[in-house]
């Protein structure tokens, strides 16, 4: 289920007087996104941190939460998730600003070099660098394909809940096998504000990816007569009077039949797309943007990209790899950011400077 | 942005690949295998599974085989999904090694 976002959230970042003015925006909140806030925050580069997914991780957490990873050098072993919140227990003492549930939507330079950065909620930055850290693209839905359906999107047709309420009382279909679907018809079926007139349920196969115990209240449900579950593939759709009036089911028997509807909820789940970042007006190779392995800099001075979704000879695609470029576009950037300093390299094990940072105590050995 | 499956899996759809794709982007039909390409991220850990190295980048899809670039998107949009290995069509072995089947493939 998408978590629900405080609608004041989104107005308080529209009406903030004037953008955010930052050293370093960094795009994608993945491992390698994460652990840029770490490097910058090193050289003091303060960080916001921008991602389309509600929350960090981005493919660790998307793909394979629960999947252990074996090639993080110095631990053996850790899941998608454990390596996401051990980022984010190490990068803490930086406090880098997240922007999450938003995509960036415009990236503009200006004439004093620097960097105008718009986010899909209206949040605005003025940036001295960018990183992009955007791995395979921004998660969006998957859509259901079938003809003349897209007509009715966030009419009808939905992708995602952001308002419940609006779903209250109406006669709902919901697709889907998983948690979202899952928990989204729960949430329709039973007694609550949102309640639905009816629901009925449409899932490929008679087996779910959902918790086991959502799918039992789900099937208790049925037997009870408070909503219906299908077995079957949405083949086609109906419409009357311009407004959507039904799909068309194609049952596991063969028979298709015609499921009338108010309102029609989709969960597919997300599948990672390139997006506008293909816009920006980079240099791009085989959609990805290309580097150099100096800096990891981009075609456009200023603009740094890290981990999957940047090229160069020799590009394998690891987590690894992508901490080491994190690394170097740091360095890379420090002088962006702070054209007069020189730039010393040090050690966290024994810089006193680097302790500070870090908010740690400096060791004394005897 | 996508991977393609050429005529190489034809007759003999091993299902090797289906296991190791993150995104579930593999569909089946009844003697062939293709790749959504709306689905498909490019991570390649497919390619090395396929006995027969029947995937390829769409970049790479060699001259003659242009045209499965095409067939993969379509048959992608009638066929299931398939996301757990499974035998291999009985006859394969006695497949694997022609090439030219795209005659022989059912839709």
């Amino acid at each position: 289920m998408d978590p629900q976002l405080n609608p004041a959230i989104t107005q308080t970042a529209a009406s903030h007087d004037g953008p955010i003015e930052t050293d370093a925006v960094i795009v994608g909140a993945g491992p390698v996104g994460l652990f840029q806030v770490f490097e910058l925050g090193l050289l003091e580069i303060k960080a916001h941190i921008i991602d389309s997914l509600a929350y960090p991780g981005g493919q660790c957490i998307e793909l394979y939460p629960d999947k252990p990873i074996y090639d993080i050098p110095a631990v053996p072993v850790c899941t998608g998730k454990e390596l996401t919140d051990n980022l984010l227990k190490q990068i803490e003492p930086f406090g880098a600003t997240f922007h999450l549930g938003q995509e960036v939507s415009v990236v503009r330079k200006q004439e004093d070099g620097r960097f105008h950065v718009e986010t899909s909620k209206g949040t605005r930055l003025l940036t001295k660098t960018i990183f992009i850290a955007g791995g395979v693209g921004s998660f969006q839905p998957r859509m259901l394909k079938v003809d003349g359906l897209d007509a009715f999107n966030d009419t009808q047709v939905f992708y995602r809940v952001r308002n419940p309420a609006q779903f209250a009382g109406k006669n709902l279909v919901i697709i889907g096998g998983g948690d979202s679907a899952l928990d989204w018809t729960l949430n329709f079926v039973q007694d609550g504000p949102n309640k639905a007139e009816s629901v009925i349920l449409i899932h490929r196969r008679d087996g779910f990816r959902a918790a086991p115990a959502s799918v039992a209240k789900m099937r208790e449900l049925c037997e009870a007569y408070e909503m219906q579950f299908i077995v079957g593939q949405v083949t086609g759709c109906e419409a009357e009077g311009g407004r959507l009036s039904g799909v068309k089911v194609t049952g596991s028997d063969g028979v298709t039949r015609v499921v009338p509807l108010d309102m029609l909820l989709v969960f597919f789940g997300l599948s990672p797309k390139l997006g506008p970042i293909a816009e920006w007006g980079l240099n791009l190779e085989r959609k990805q943007i290309v580097v150099d392995t100096e800096k990891f800099e981009t075609s456009v001075p200023g603009i740094f990209a890290v981990g999957d979704i940047n090229t160069y000879p020799g590009k394998k695609k690891l987590i690894l790899s992508g901490f080491h470029e994190a690394a170097l576009a740091a360095f890379g950037a420090a002088p962006y950011v702070f054209p007069e300093k020189r730039i010393h390299l040090q050690y966290t094990t024994t810089s006193p400077k680097l302790h500070k940072v870090l908010g740690v105590e400096t060791p004394v050995f005897d | 942005m996508t991977h393609v499956v050429t005529e190489s899996c034809i007759r003999c759809k091993y299902t090797d690949c289906v296991d190791v794709c993150p995104v579930d982007c593999f569909r089946e039909g009844p003697n062939f295998l293709t790749i959504d390409p709306d689905e498909c991220i490019d991570c390649a850990v497919c390619i090395p599974e396929c006995p027969v190295n029947a995937i390829v980048p769409e970049e790479d899809v060699p001259g003659d085989q242009q045209h499965m670039i095409q067939l993969n998107a379509e048959l992608a949009k009638k066929w299931p999904s398939i996301t757990k290995r499974k035998a291999a069509l009985p006859d394969a072995d006695e497949w694997k090694d022609k090439s030219g089947k795209l005659g022989e493939l059912i839709r």
